[in-house]
């Protein structure tokens, strides 16, 4: 592990201890923490989110489903039979991680839009069963968890900073496995299946097993960030916890702003995207509905047109910073289109 | 029975224009376009505007949605969409997602979030035959499909512009060897298809009011027709329509009115793991 300790390896580190320490130099209770609390978190799910998206390049666009399973799992558990959140997230997660199965069986062969399509219409199936299925889900008001004051084993507390360490923890630990994931046989299996997924099966790559693996853990990670989610704002609903925009599609949208497929990619756009937008809401939304999502819209239009490739891009020592110079060379003039026409 | 299949047919041959344009968009420039419904809202808009301010029903509106809306197409897709082209898939899903929800929101702040519906002479009469009511907006909108679906292919196989468009959805190299401009001709057909997805949001105006957020209602209606259909088959996407209209309306005689979509979602799902290439081959 010691020869990959390279100079990003060192700044991540370091940042998580920066991380780790910032609740005692802000107001605990504050809203600068929530903000950052929030960060942190979204940087967690688009970790998830990177490890099928990224590293296999299955664009999902119905993460959410994952999300709110394992808030709702846990929810509900809590609120109907007492059961702490702390055993409901792992129950959320065993449940994401079946369902992310399941749905493997029918999606395995898609690729590109087609897989797009199927994960946005699997979260938009969840959603309209958590809205018509009120006996059970609570229907279209949503759950909300009692203020209990500080009981952490029931995963509840007064200040905000609990919270955040739970979340940065979180954190370190999707990033540990992204890593791990990354690095080990099966990263080099995904990448294989990135790069051409009909070579890698001829190499003797098991396509299925290896992205079945990956979105297994990716959905069980997101389940974990759901429960946290529920526990840190006390409220959700179908429409906000299944969102396409909301959570789907905001999720793969740090992975991309910050860098596709990178370790650091998620947490640098997280950091960049979510305090972003606390400041477009608070100075926007008073201005006009709708002009914050505007901006966050347009913001994902321009990043595309600008930097496909990420924040991590301008990173010179990153792999996504080689290719982006690659990008910027071109090999000839006019590259016939191979794969838009059919 | 029998009137859950007629209105079935009669909603659904408008979700075939709608879808129709979709289908197009993919078919010759290979995108899938996630903010396609927002053009359908934009196209209801524009009907209703020249409804409350110019007197016109939204069936001859249509046809000013269908041209502002092309214009609109074109710049959006000369301008954002063009760059893309050649990207990865991811990108393009990106951009398109983007889209959708820079729409969505400028709508909200332009026009505000209230429901807007126009009132016609015609809105709640209607034809018995047979004793089966036939809704009278239902059919008029249908008619109006039909007319604009047979335009549409006329257009394509006749025209000069719908064989450069056929030509380049077929080879973008070899088209642009025998003198068609393809930048010009992927702007003329990502516009087209946005335009008849407009037209037929107008035409179903009567029916039903338009809000910001009357995309998201139809994204997953209008990818299930096209996937249904074939991804980038017009002919297959009209039949598509249809089936999906009689599915709706039939499945609305056994589950509550949530529940509808849930069944659209499911056929979505089964059809692209089981057929992604669609139901109906060539076309």
């Amino acid at each position: 592990m010691r020869k990959h300790l390279s100079p990003g390896l060192v700044l991540l580190l370091l940042f998580f201890v920066a991380a780790a320490a910032l609740p005692f130099f802000v107001d605990p209770r504050g809203h600068l923490l929530r903000v950052a609390a929030m960060a942190l978190l979204f940087a967690a799910m688009a970790q998830s989110w990177n490890i099928v998206g990224g590293l296999a390049n299955q664009v999902s666009l119905g993460h959410a489903a994952f999300f709110g399973l394992g808030a709702y799992t846990s929810t509900l558990l809590f609120l109907r039979f007492g059961i702490s959140p702390w055993i409901g997230m792992f129950a959320g997660a065993a449940l994401a991680a079946f369902a992310a199965a399941l749905l493997s069986f029918p999606t395995f062969r898609l690729k590109g839009h087609y897989f797009a399509l199927a994960t946005l219409a699997f979260a938009e199936v969840l959603r309209v069963i958590a809205n018509s299925w009120a006996s059970v889900t609570g229907g279209p008001v949503g759950l909300s968890i009692p203020f209990l004051g500080t009981k952490p084993e029931l995963f509840a507390f007064r200040a905000v900073s609990s919270y955040y360490w739970i979340i940065l923890a979180l954190l370190v630990i999707v990033c540990l496995a992204f890593r791990l994931l990354a690095r080990g046989a099966i990263g080099y299996r995904l990448r294989a299946v990135r790069e051409n997924e009909n070579a890698a099966e001829v190499a003797g790559v098991d396509t299925f097993r290896v992205k079945l693996t990956a979105s297994i853990i990716s959905a069980a990670f997101t389940a974990l960030c759901g429960t946290v989610f529920a526990q840190f704002t006390f409220f959700f609903d179908p429409d906000s916890i299944f969102a396409l925009s909301g959570i789907s599609v905001r999720m793969a949208m740090i992975a991309i702003v910050g860098g596709l497929g990178t370790l650091g990619g998620p947490i640098i756009g997280a950091l960049f995207l979510i305090p972003l937008e606390e400041v477009a809401n608070a100075y926007l939304s008073s201005a006009a509905a709708g002009l914050s999502q505007f901006v966050f819209g347009a913001i994902l239009v321009a990043a595309i047109l600008i930097q496909p490739r990420g924040l991590m891009a301008y990173w010179p020592k990153s792999k996504a910073g080689r290719l982006a110079r690659k990008d910027a060379k071109p090999v000839t003039p006019a590259t016939p289109a191979t794969e838009g026409g059919r | 029975m029998v009137q859950a299949l007629v209105d079935g047919v009669l909603l659904g041959g408008v979700y075939g224009v709608i879808a129709t344009g979709l289908s197009l968009v993919f078919g010759v420039l290979g995108v899938v376009n996630f903010a396609h419904a927002e053009f359908l809202m934009l196209g209801m808009y524009v009907a209703w505007f020249a409804w409350r301010y110019l007197g016109l029903d939204p069936l001859l509106g249509s046809v000013l949605s269908f041209i502002i809306v092309f214009g609109v197409g074109y710049v959006v897709q000369r301008t954002l969409i063009e760059r893309v082209l050649k990207a990865p898939p991811a990108a393009q899903v990106f951009l398109t997602v983007g889209l959708l929800i820079a729409i969505e929101n400028a709508a909200l702040m332009v026009f505000g979030s209230e429901f807007r519906s126009v009132s016609v002479p015609y809105q709640v009469e209607g034809y018995r035959l047979a004793g089966i009511f036939i809704s009278a907006p239902y059919l008029y909108a249908f008619a109006a499909a039909v007319i604009l679906s047979a335009a549409l292919w006329f257009f394509l196989d006749r025209s000069w512009t719908g064989r450069a468009i056929r030509a380049v959805a077929q080879d973008p190299m070899a088209s642009a060897l025998v003198g068609v401009d393809t930048k010009r001709t992927y702007g003329l057909a990502f516009g087209l298809g946005v335009a008849l997805t407009a037209f037929g949001g107008a035409v179903i105006l009567p029916y039903i009011t338009v809000s910001p957020t009357i995309g998201g209602q139809f994204v997953v209606l209008m990818f299930t027709v096209v996937v249904l259909g074939g991804l980038g088959s017009v002919a297959g996407a009209l039949v598509g329509g249809i089936v999906v209209g009689v599915v709706q309306s039939m499945s609305a005689l056994v589950f509550p009115i949530q529940l509808q979509n849930l069944c659209l979602f499911v056929i979505f799902i089964a059809v692209l793991a089981l057929r992604p290439q669609g139901l109906i081959k060539g076309a």
